[in-house]
């Protein structure tokens, strides 16, 4: 094998197990947007734009790689980061790895994977632009910058390395050829001040063991 | 490290200039040329959108040496034409097989539409399969697709550029094969990449018809949600409902009637729009099962499926 498909088989690899913890979020008009699975017992992260509107969606549904469907329900949400959490009553999910935004560089090759053009678990792919609050767009807010092809129905979905850690969730584009994500340390502090605010919610990824969701 | 970087590039530049003989300029529409692929020595593959008259089609080669080209025929369908260079001895491409392909692939778009080979990167979005790959077993599970109108057998969607005049060139991976041949034709937006066997079929079907045998019903439709109890029963969630029946087509003579929903042919389940079409495709002249829901409750019936004239 030359460098070129052994470098396609390792991505390929880090598609194939990313794939498994990528959700598609559905309403009754129909599919909205992405989500990856952060916790085994039912918590996913998406873009807040995905799942509320005015309010919070009462309507949506999860469709995970497995082809089941679940009823989901928003925990929290920040519209200033677009993010929010939902859960689903289920066990035992395959879920993402987070990694840390400091390990994040420009120039790193990252993929993104959602359901834009109708078409499920389409994977777009390009180099980290430039991460943290200072590129032209950001108002201020941290954003990770790639020049990858997203297109609507990719928010939500993950942005992720060769390796299969995740660095930000898919929350926009400007142009064709510039995409923004939400940094993965974003999520974490998005769903620790959701957890101090009092919203039902398990703790970090890797704290055990945690409180488990009430579903009602 | 720093040689591996440059390992990969020059992989990819070898495999370019290797396929370039094999990669033509297609002169058939009034402004931009577009490109082919040398399917064998007197064949060439390119996209049908890009072929806009039947006469006066000139190739020029790698060497810039120009030839005329008959036009064998046309698969619209595919946004496939296939072209023959008389008494030519063209050197074919390296053709790859699709299961080649993974999702996240490095994947490079090869283009003449100039004198030199042109080439763009990307990675292989998704392997979209045809009806006739999808098992009876998976239908109505896995994630919802909508608003995709390629009217194809099975494609791979990819994100690579499609530079201007690279419609007709082909997909090219880390084994330095033609994977398939790239097409912007079908608007969207999307890049989709028609897989080697639909090529393969289509250049068979053309060179010994010189027509596709397009299968029709003659019936109007658009895709609905199935009652809940019969989309329990079929495991499938959506249907194409009957809206019009052409007097005198193959639905009409087998008794289909507006209103009703088509929920599978010829033993495959058809729940969108594009599944019945490539169910068709191939078919024409062929007598075949139609199942369909009429007035809530499952039932088949015989259709023979005519040829679009």
């Amino acid at each position: 094998m030359n460098i070129w498909q052994q470098i396609n088989e390792s991505a390929a690899g880090a598609v194939a197990t990313v794939q498994r913890a990528v959700v598609q979020i559905v309403t009754a008009e129909g599919a909205t947007g992405a989500g990856v699975i952060w916790r085994s017992d039912g918590l996913i992260i998406t873009s807040a734009h995905v799942v509320v509107g005015r309010q919070p969606r009462r309507d949506l549904r999860v469709l995970l790689a497995d082809g089941t469907t679940h009823p989901a329900r928003v925990l929290a949400y920040d519209q200033a980061r677009d993010l929010a959490a939902l859960s689903i009553p289920a066990q035992g999910l395959p879920v993402i790895v987070p990694g840390q935004s400091q390990q994040v560089r420009a120039g790193q090759w990252l993929m993104a994977l959602g359901h834009p053009w109708g078409t499920p678990d389409a994977l777009t792919a390009g180099v980290v632009i430039g991460t943290g609050s200072a590129l032209p767009e950001s108002d201020g807010r941290n954003w990770l910058a790639l020049d990858a092809h997203m297109r609507p129905g990719h928010s939500g979905g993950p942005v992720f390395d060769a390796d299969g850690r995740l660095f930000g969730i898919n929350t926009m584009i400007r142009g064709p050829q510039v995409s923004f994500a939400v940094p993965v340390d974003e999520v974490v502090a998005f769903l620790s001040e959701a957890a101090a605010g009092g919203a039902a919610l398990p703790g970090a990824p890797e704290a055990a063991p945690a409180p488990r969701p009430q579903y009602v | 490290m720093s040689e591996m970087l440059k390992s990969l590039s020059d992989a990819m530049a070898d495999a370019v200039a290797a396929l370039s003989p094999s990669i033509v300029r297609v002169e058939a529409r009034k402004r931009l040329p577009t490109t082919g692929i040398v399917w064998s020595a007197e064949i060439i593959v390119t996209a049908h959108h890009g072929v806009e008259r039947d006469d006066n089609i000139k190739i020029v080669l790698h060497d810039g040496s120009r030839h005329e080209a008959t036009l064998i025929g046309r698969d619209a369908q595919n946004d496939l034409a296939v072209l023959r260079v008389p008494g030519a001895n063209l050197p074919p491409a390296k053709i790859g097989d699709n299961a080649g392909l993974r999702v996240g692939n490095l994947v490079l778009a090869v283009g003449r539409p100039g004198d030199q080979v042109q080439a763009t990167l990307g990675v292989v979005s998704a392997l979209i399969p045809g009806a006739e790959q999808k098992p009876a077993e998976a239908k109505g599970k896995g994630r919802r697709r909508e608003g995709m109108q390629v009217l194809l057998d099975g494609y791979v969607q990819t994100d690579v550029v499609m530079y201007p005049g690279f419609s007709g060139g082909p997909l090219v991976s880390g084994d330095g094969a033609v994977h398939g041949l790239n097409t912007s034709g079908f608007g969207s937006g999307v890049s989709v990449t028609v897989p080697v066997a639909t090529i393969r079929n289509t250049v068979g079907t053309l060179l010994a018809h010189g027509k596709m045998r397009q299968g029709y019903l003659g019936v109007g439709v658009q895709p609905v949600r199935l009652p809940e109890a019969v989309a329990h029963t079929l495991k499938q969630e959506t249907g194409l409902l009957v809206m019009s029946v052409e007097s005198g087509s193959p639905a009409h003579q087998a008794g289909l009637l507006v209103g009703d929903i088509v929920v599978a042919l010829a033993g495959s389940p058809v729940e969108h729009l594009d599944e019945l079409l490539a169910l068709l495709h191939s078919r024409a002249g062929q007598a075949v099962t139609a199942g369909i829901v009429r007035g809530g409750e499952h039932r088949e019936m015989p259709v023979t499926i005519g040829e679009r004239q």
